[in-house]
């Protein structure tokens, strides 16, 4: 009987698998996302100490979107995949 | 007792699909009349949905709504409203990401009313007519299933509302002294129309002694003033949905939506000096426009509630017995969504 059902869904719409985790960040290019959403900057500031303290990533890069109200524009999206092995988004207040 | 392998509404809900209700098995025969009365081919592209911008076709929005229990006849009204929604000023992304808690509320306006006979009176917000109900419950599936907002996943709303399951009201235009919603945004009398406000639940508004148009806007006015918390301020989009006998007062005193408008929002601005966090609740102005002020503790400029007046909108809705306004305040935070209305194309 199932099969008879059209589907209401498009194929982006389903929930994508994470990429896979690295072992290590040692050596590791890491991109920290500030979202623009107050006091972001705050957590993404003490994260980079720790990391640079504790993994000693090759180079941390440190980019913003516009706006969280919105996605990263393209450009930045391009950027962040070319340039990092890792990224870690700084979400909400 | 029926099992996810023999019963419909089982298979469905197991695949991930609804709002939590039962829905409408979306069989091929359902979908094709659903896509014939779309005016439009099955494989037309309608508009990429947010957030995953998943790809809207005429027939990915019929199975959505004959899954929310439309007629065919409804399709010109859904397609509108998933190119409202989905039109970049709306912000869907951002409305169906973030915590707050903001629907898309839809409103009709134009002959469509009637001849789906949508309900613009009694009730208006409530269950019982199943235009409104399931226009509204279309479009909330289109989110979820197009675009990909699910609850818990990408909707990281703490609280929602109601309205998330549907949220589709039409205008009382019969009983609005004033021109439709749709013509105020600047569309044509007659011309069927979709607006789309990225709505919070409605705040009733109870005043049945103001005998004056003035004292009554005055009463709303305190309660526009405490959308989101008493001391935020700079709202955008911010709906008023005014009872009829309310409309008539005020029209009685030479109130239209233009005075309206900019009566309210000079009223409510307040001074810098109230909106200082840790006075009076912990919540206030945020600190990037205190230091524009030497003393804010002091000091006496005026920080508006709502942007513009022009952010202020008005529509006439709900039945003609009883003294009340609804306050509908919308996502706020700047540069954000924005009230879109588009054309209905339902061939009339």
């Amino acid at each position: 009987m199932a099969e008879e059902f059209l589907d209401p869904t498009d194929s982006v719409a389903v929930p994508r698998r994470t990429a896979s985790r690295p072992a290590s960040l040692e050596g590791k290019v890491i991109t920290l996302l500030d979202i623009s959403k107050a006091k972001g900057d705050h957590l993404l500031d003490r994260i980079e100490e720790l990391l640079r303290e504790r993994h000693h990533p090759k180079a941390i890069h440190r980019r913003k979107k516009p706006t969280f109200a919105r996605p990263a524009p393209e450009d930045l999206r391009a950027l962040i995949l070319k340039e990092t092995e890792v990224l870690v988004e700084g979400l909400a207040d | 007792m029926a099992t996810a392998a023999d019963d419909p509404f089982e298979t469905l809900y197991a695949r991930g699909v609804t709002d939590g209700l039962p829905v409408v098995p979306p069989t091929r025969e359902r979908v094709a009349a659903a896509v014939a009365a779309a005016g439009r081919p099955g494989d037309a592209l309608v508009a990429l949905v947010p957030p995953n911008f998943g790809r809207a076709t005429v027939e990915k929005v019929a199975v959505n709504a004959v899954m929310a229990g439309c007629r065919p006849e409804y399709l010109p009204v859904v397609l509108a409203g998933v190119e409202a929604m989905c039109d970049d000023a709306f912000d869907l992304h951002g409305v169906s990401a973030t915590t707050n808690s903001a629907a898309p509320l839809f409103i009709v306006n134009g002959p469509v009313r009637i001849r789906l006979e949508m309900n613009a009176g009694a009730g208006v917000f409530g269950p019982g007519h199943r235009a409104n109900a399931t226009i509204g419950r279309a479009l909330r599936l289109i989110v979820r299933n197009i675009g990909g907002a699910a609850a818990g996943g990408v909707t990281m709303s703490t609280m929602a509302h109601p309205g998330y399951f549907t949220y589709c009201i039409a205008e009382n235009e019969e009983e609005s002294p004033w021109p439709p919603l749709s013509v105020q945004e600047g569309f044509a009398a007659g011309q069927s129309a979709v607006t789309a406000f990225a709505a919070y639940a409605p705040q009733v508004v109870y005043d049945h002694q103001s005998h004056r148009g003035e004292d009554l806007l005055v009463t709303v006015s305190h309660s526009i003033a405490v959308m989101s918390h008493h001391k935020s301020t700079h709202h955008g989009d911010t709906l008023l949905v005014i009872s009829p006998e309310h409309a008539r007062l005020l029209a009685k005193d030479g109130w239209d939506p233009d005075r309206m408008r900019e009566f309210l929002w000079t009223r409510l601005r307040k001074p810098v000096r109230d909106l200082i966090p840790g006075v009076d609740g912990g919540e206030g102005l945020p600190a990037h426009v205190l230091a524009k002020f030497a003393d804010p503790a002091t000091h006496g400029t005026l920080i508006a509630k709502v942007r513009e007046a022009a952010n202020l909108k008005f529509v006439v809705a709900g039945g003609t017995a009883g003294r009340f306004t609804a306050v509908v305040a919308g996502w706020t935070f700047p540069k954000m969504s924005r009230m879109v209305t588009k054309p209905i194309h339902d061939g009339a």
